[in-house]
This record gives C-alpha cells, structure tokens and sequence, in this order.
C-alpha cells in the first residue's frame, strides 16, 4: 500500500485515471468490483446520495454505472470497460458516506461481469499509476482525510 | 437497493433557464450544480443564461462569486461543463444589459440570440427556470 499525500492507493488493485475519473477496480476472474479512490472520495467531500444501474444492466466501455452527490461534487462513475452489473452496493443507500470511510472496503459500488478482458490494457497499476496519483494529487492539492464516523 | 436507475435508454432532454447573477450569490450555485447532476445521469442537458445571470459566464466572473458553502461559483461551472453540460447566454443580454463582449465570455459557451431559447425549450422534455 503507497501513501500519498495521505491517500492510500493500494498495491493489488487497476485505476482508471481519465479526466474528472479516479475509480480503482478489483478482478476476480471475469467479475470485477468498482469503486472510488482515495483522492477521490476527498475531492468529492461527504457523500451525500449514490444512485447505481439496476442489476442487469449491460453498458459499453466508458459509460456511467453510477452517479455520485455530495454537495461539492456531482458526477458520474464510470466503468472502463462494458459489463453487466451483477450487484450494486445496497449498504450505500443508508450509508452513501461508507464511500468516504471505507473506500476499497464496505465503500464498493458495483461488482460487474466483464465483456471483454482485453480492455484491461487502458487501466494503470503499481508504479504507473502511484506516478498517475502524484500528478493528480499535486495539480489538485489533494490531501486525504477520514470523514468522522 | 441503492437509488437504482432503471430509465428507458432514450436519452431524456432538460434545459435549465438562468436568471440569477451576481448580485444574488446564493441562487446560482444549486441550478449549476443540478445541470451537471443532469448531465451525470446521461441526460441531455442545457443550461441558457439570461438577464443578469450573463454577467456569471464573463471571464474572471464566477471566482468573484462566494458561496456560503466555500469555494467559489468557478468549480461548479467547469464541474457542470466537464459533465458535458451544454452553456447558452443570450447576446442581447451580455451586451445591453451586463455590457459584456462575446470575446469576454469564457470558453465552452455559446452566445447566441433570444431566438435559441424558444428553439431549446420546444426541443427539451423538460425545461425549469430559476
């Protein structure tokens, strides 16, 4: 696990680093879960409402699973690669703030089945994407943090 | 469940009217931020400014903006366009009654006339005005 600025961005896991997107994606054979960074989840602020894609729901490459509210940030999540939503997270309907907690644990957004493994070559790990992070961290003068539980 | 989406895939149209300028902080920031949750959900969204609320879309403007909240109007407004929301001022607006150029305006918006907003909001499913 690498510190950066104060943000974890562990060892194991794919980013997808593009524009206003910081999501991080864990693989299990052709399943994968989705969620937000670190630095993303500090940039966003406490969030304060999740609204995930029905279970079923098969998108391209690029498109938004999910869409995210705090206050200070509204965007989307995008998957980097086509799928199919196989669970969406129901403890974030309650929860939403367990994104800024816990954000590659109880945080998780979606688990997808994935259409086609070799997308995976646009996503960065290791030190391609600790490299990707600092950019991103310095530009933005991104320092993390724990919400208050 | 989380709040699941489970619209139909046709793509939706909304546009947001604009009146709220500077002189009035505290009512440009929610519309803003409501356009690009709008464009978040993938719905089609356009935003036209008029009447005073041209005055926010003139370079250096929104920094000058402070909201309550912290920040300034800045963020929101390259938010709402990174989330591909598409920005209309009304030119008579920006130079009659705000005295602003087109040059003036920032980038990603287009100027165009009082006409435009007839057209939008006949081809929007939805239109709200602020």
């Amino acid at each position: 696990m690498a510190i950066l600025n104060g943000c974890e961005i562990p060892d194991d896991l794919y980013y997808y680093l593009e524009g206003s997107q910081m999501t991080w994606i864990r693989l299990e054979g052709e399943n994968a879960t989705l969620g937000l960074t670190d630095p993303a989840q500090t940039r966003a602020g406490r969030i304060l409402h999740v609204r995930i894609k029905a279970v079923g729901t098969t998108r391209e490459r690029g498109k938004p699973l999910a869409t995210i509210e705090s206050g200070k940030w509204a965007g989307p999540v995008h998957f980097p690669m086509g799928g199919t939503v196989m669970k969406a997270n129901e403890q974030l309907e309650i929860r939403p703030v367990l994104i800024n907690d816990d954000p590659y644990g109880e945080g998780w957004i979606a688990q997808i089945k994935i259409t086609d493994q070799s997308e995976l070559s646009g996503l960065l790990r290791g030190e391609q994407a600790q490299a990707k992070f600092n950019e991103i961290i310095a530009r933005d003068n991104v320092k993390c943090i724990r919400c208050q539980k | 469940m989380p709040e699941v989406m489970n619209m139909a895939e046709e793509t939706k149209k909304l546009l947001y009217v604009m009146t709220n300028g500077p002189e009035n902080p505290d009512k440009t920031y929610a519309p803003i931020y409501t356009a690009a949750l709008s464009a978040a959900m993938e719905i089609d969204t356009s935003m036209y400014f008029l009447m005073h609320a041209a005055e926010l879309l003139r370079k250096g403007a929104a920094e000058k903006v402070a909201l309550k909240k912290g920040g300034s109007l800045k963020q929101f407004i390259d938010m709402a366009l990174e989330n591909g929301v598409k920005f209309y001022v009304c030119e008579e607006s920006l130079r009659d009654l705000c005295n602003i150029e087109p040059d003036d305006v920032i980038e990603g918006v287009k100027v165009v006339g009082t006409s435009t907003l007839a057209d939008l909001a006949l081809d929007a499913d939805s239109v709200v005005s602020f």
